[in-house]
């Protein structure tokens, strides 16, 4: 059972319908990917599972039950458009946070001093916001949101403000977290953080939900049969019934060649359909489509 | 709502502003002004005594110069043998201060003219003395014309000079004696203290909105609290950052004034010192801004207990709890309007369409309340003292004259239900206005935001 059930949640803004009856299930201790083009609904659903919005219809259940206020304190969340108090302290201000939380002001400072240690910047501590560099103030951001130790932390597009140094420890502190037992709801139009971080999906497009399940399941699920071959010692050509030749890039007598393998046929009989051509195979491999181009079929498909 | 959030926001909102330069600034140079006000007055008045004044006098009527006798302020020197033109044109080898030219007399009109002529202008004082006793030389010198015997001392003996008491009744019929001038200004005083508190407060509310708002910390906020913890919690913050540099100022105030009458002997100036004692802490309170007035009054001797007595008549209990009552109800409905309308907007320039119904029954109220000063108990004082939108204004303006308990009960109920319910519309706009972004929003998004839930 997933630690946030969304059932059958339905929102609009006066004429706008910003959710149509969308259903999720995040299991716990995954990392979620939320995905989905601007304006489809992605936000509202965040602040739904918030309780920063009340949804007209439906319910979010938290571990099972409906999620009350109390559980926004187990709730770690860096919005997208995300903002500290630029004349503020960096640590007053961490401070500030952690206490909206409901942590103590003396577990809130220990905490908060073995995290500035960990990224090494106990020396922000009396700056003063408008000091630091967006980078910096990214990571203030990013600390301010895990201090509590959330049980799911809600990230949307965390990685945007990084250099690609911070964003690699970013992306390291994430999995650390996961390990140590969080569940995690990213939103990101960064496809590649997807298929490298996230376990499970939802796509929202239009304000419902297109596709949801693994990453791993999805990306199969749309792979074409295609499969991509390295050879040399000649052409293939194309076996009736058994595969096509996509493409075929001649690299000095050295070949890359998209096959469609053709009527459920498996890797077997194309192979020995392609070593009877003569050719001398140097790799054969599956082609898993892509998240990106997943993403964009699908949402193209919807207009 | 969780009173520890509420807590947690309060805490923020009034340290981050106590702590500001300009809030220290504020609370210690206000008062520094309000003493200056209250002690200005006096130093002035001491300051500006004329002394050992040098006048030469060119009488030409020959009638004048008797009347002019030396005072420890003016040394007046007779030149009646020289000639007008050369003391005008060799003035300064003589080491005048003023030069005053009688005319010869005008037997057809029977009278005289005069005029100064000095290098810095006159004082209203040696102006004056001037003036009254070339008057009492020429009037003189008229009843002489009549050769009535003992018509001066007839013409005094007329003189009547008649000033009307002013008493008010209470309702076991003892007479008091007021003074009208005390109740103006004390009412003038607190309405306009109130109305610089709401507006400055309530505007101050305002912009830390905007601020959350444009600095997208908003967001991160309410994803931990209640947007209505947040609003309340603001709004109470900035009250109590308020209420702080009221008293603070009231405290310094009498400090320094206090101090300095210790310093220079104030009481000197004003008779018995426990007389002065209380006028000093009177007049701390009322931010001395009538100073100059109030001394003007007591230099009357019946003046001083008219003042005297209308002060230890003002029902000083019921004025400081109708004030701070009025105060925190008048704040708290102006600044959930005002927190409302800096929710719906992403800079302070896109306020000044929005926050025009609000500002304009604030202003309103602040000149009904003007007029109440005047007219405590006309009908537009009475119904702006009754409307919640300007009664903390105009009724405070109205209680140094007396109010009835019934119609302050009245006042103070409904403008807790108008707190109320404008209270839960502002937050109902301020939930979905903070999360609002991009288009500039009008009054008909506002009533659109009202209707959702």
């Amino acid at each position: 059972m997933g630690l946030i059930q969304c059932k059958d949640v339905c929102k609009s803004f006066g004429e706008k319908i910003a959710l149509d009856h969308v259903s999720v299930d995040i299991p716990k201790g995954k990392i979620f990917g939320l995905l989905g083009p601007n304006g489809a609904g992605k936000t509202t659903l965040i602040r739904i599972i918030n309780r920063i919005t009340i949804p007209n219809k439906g319910e979010v259940l938290f571990d099972g039950r409906p999620i009350t206020q109390d559980d926004v304190e187990k709730i770690g969340y860096l919005p997208e458009e995300r903002g500290l108090y630029r004349k503020m302290k960096v640590g007053e201000q961490a401070m500030y946070f952690a206490q909206l939380k409901g942590m103590s002001s003396r577990e809130a400072a220990k905490e908060l001093k073995k995290w500035f240690v960990r990224f090494g910047i106990e020396s922000w501590w009396n700056k003063k916001v408008e000091e630091l560099s967006k980078g910096m103030a990214q990571k203030v951001q990013f600390i301010t949101t895990v201090v509590h130790k959330p049980s799911l932390l809600i990230l949307d597009e965390p990685f945007s403000g990084f250099d690609p140094v911070n964003a690699q420890i970013i992306r390291e502190e994430i999995l650390r977290l996961k390990e140590e037992g969080a569940t995690i709801i990213l939103s990101t139009h960064n496809m590649e953080s997807v298929e490298e971080l996230c376990d499970n999906i939802a796509l929202i497009n239009k304000s419902h939900v297109v596709i949801t399940g693994g990453v791993d399941e999805i990306r199969h699920k749309y792979g074409n049969n295609n499969v991509e071959l390295v050879y040399t010692g000649g052409e293939l050509a194309s076996v009736m019934n058994v595969f096509n030749v996509l493409s075929d890039q001649d690299d000095a007598g050295r070949h890359t060649a998209v096959l469609e393998l053709l009527d459920g046929k498996g890797g077997n009989a194309a192979l020995s359909a392609i070593l009877a051509q003569g050719v001398t195979v140097n790799s054969f491999k599956e082609l898993v489509p892509r998240m990106n181009d997943i993403f964009i079929k699908l949402v193209t498909e919807e207009e | 709502m969780k009173m520890r959030n509420i807590k947690t926001i309060i805490g923020r909102e009034y340290l981050t502003r106590v702590k500001k330069k300009s809030f220290l600034l504020t609370t210690f140079i206000v008062p520094i002004l309000f003493a200056a006000l209250c002690i200005l007055p006096s130093v002035i008045m001491f300051m500006a005594k004329d002394t050992g004044k040098k006048v030469a006098v060119v009488d030409q009527s020959g009638i004048v110069m008797p009347y002019l006798v030396d005072t420890d302020a003016v040394d007046y020197q007779d030149y009646s043998a020289e000639p007008a033109d050369s003391m005008k044109a060799n003035f300064e080898e003589f080491g005048l201060d003023v030069l005053v030219i009688v005319s010869p007399l005008d037997t057809a009109a029977k009278t005289v003219s005069v005029s100064s002529y000095s290098p810095k202008p006159l004082s209203m004082e040696l102006k004056e003395g001037v003036q009254s006793k070339v008057n009492d030389a020429v009037e003189d010198y008229r009843l002489a014309l009549y050769d009535i015997t003992d018509l001066k001392q007839i013409m005094e003996d007329v003189k009547a000079n008649i000033s009307m008491s002013t008493y008010t009744m209470d309702e076991s019929g003892e007479e008091k004696i007021t003074s009208s001038e005390v109740y103006m200004i004390i009412s003038m005083i607190l309405s306009i203290i109130i109305y610089m508190f709401i507006a400055m407060f309530s505007g101050m509310v305002m912009q830390s909105v905007i601020e959350e708002k444009a600095s997208r910390v908003v967001e991160v906020l309410v994803s931990s609290v209640k947007a209505t913890e947040l609003m309340f919690g603001k709004i109470i913050g900035v009250a109590c950052v308020a209420l702080t540099q009221f008293f603070l100022w009231i405290v310094l105030t009498l400090v320094l004034v206090g101090g300095f009458s210790a310093f220079v002997g104030f009481d000197s100036l004003m008779g018995d010192p426990a007389q002065t004692e209380q006028m000093m802490e009177m007049t701390a309170q009322m931010g001395g801004v009538d100073m100059a007035e109030m001394t003007a009054a007591m230099q009357e001797e019946e003046g001083l207990g008219a003042v005297l007595s209308t002060l230890k008549d003002i029902n000083w209990v019921q004025m400081i709890f109708a004030f701070i009552i009025y105060f925190a109800l008048g704040y708290l409905l102006y600044a959930s309007l005002f927190a409302a309308i800096g929710s719906a907007v992403e800079n302070e320039a896109d306020t000044t369409q929005l926050q025009m119904p609000i500002t304009l029954p604030l202003m309103l109220a602040f000149f009904i309340a003007l007029y109440a000063f005047n007219a405590p108990d006309s009908q537009i004082v009475w119904w702006g003292s009754m409307i919640p939108f300007t009664s903390p204004i105009v009724m405070l303006a109205r209680i140094p004259f007396g109010v009835p308990m019934w119609e302050l009960a009245l006042s103070i109920a409904l403008l807790v239900m108008t707190f109320g319910a404008c209270g839960w519309l502002s937050a109902k706009i301020y939930k979905i206005g903070i999360l609002m972004f991009g288009k500039k929003t009008t009054f008909k998004d506002l009533w659109k935001w009202l209707r959702q839930n």
